[in-house]
């Protein structure tokens, strides 16, 4: 092996620590950076709407299970602040 | 959000929805959520979600009005909701406030500032000082009120 792939190995090596340490120190443990780049980066969108756009509808399910409403139902007579979150 | 919720839902309306789980006990889960006892495997079915909506809404006797995202996950593609986001929507069915994404740009004060900018702001009394264990420790000057 050459010289220069030993170094282009060498310095990819120490990157790649580099950013999963740094990932530990965001993540709070190795299994929590694990966690981050499997699970949660896939489903991360930083997504396009702006201020200004109209809002998207979406069909929901209400909690019986079985009825559902548009998010758009709930619009358009006062202000409609949306939470989105899961319980975990 | 049940304070904010308590503050401005004689102005404006609220809804949460409900997605996908961000650590359930199959994928990235949380020291927390086992010390708080919140240990779900990711739903694969709707009815599973539906089941630990119902969970959540009990358990803390949730106010506000619930809708729960489909296993399609249009509203959390719609909105690039997941893992926590929040919006409003203002009368006209416009975006006027999108928060940024969760949990490290989750900010709850942003839509409190945004809803006190139109119906004022809603103040609350500061918390009580702390009981003094006997009478020899409490404080010699009288506090005042805010």
């Amino acid at each position: 092996m050459s010289l220069f792939w030993k170094w282009t190995i060498a310095v990819f090596l120490v990157l790649l620590i580099g950013a999963f340490l740094m990932l530990c120190k965001m993540a709070g443990s190795p299994k929590d950076a694990y966690g981050m780049v499997r699970y949660a980066l896939p489903h991360m969108h930083r997504g396009n709407l702006k201020v200004g756009d109209d809002a998207p509808d979406a069909r929901l399910v209400a909690l019986d299970g079985s009825d559902h409403f548009h998010i758009r139902e709930r619009t358009g007579g006062r202000p409609l602040v949306i939470i989105f979150g899961s319980y975990t | 959000m049940v304070q904010l919720y308590d503050d401005y839902k004689d102005h404006a309306d609220f809804l949460t929805v409900y997605v996908r789980e961000a650590h359930p006990t199959d994928e990235w889960q949380m020291k927390s959520n086992v010390k708080d006892d919140v240990c779900y495997a990711q739903p694969k079915t709707l009815a599973q979600r539906v089941a630990i909506a119902n969970d959540f809404i009990q358990r803390f006797h949730y106010p506000i009005a619930f809708g729960i995202d489909d296993l399609t996950n249009a509203a959390n593609d719609a909105y690039a909701a997941w893992p926590e986001r929040l919006y409003v929507i203002d009368e006209s069915g416009r975006i006027a406030y999108r928060g940024g994404m969760g949990p490290f740009h989750y900010d709850p004060n942003e839509v409190r500032t945004w809803l006190a900018s139109r119906y004022g702001t809603v103040k609350h009394d500061a918390p009580a000082p702390p009981i003094a264990p006997n009478p020899a420790a409490a404080p010699t000057s009288t506090p005042h009120a805010t």
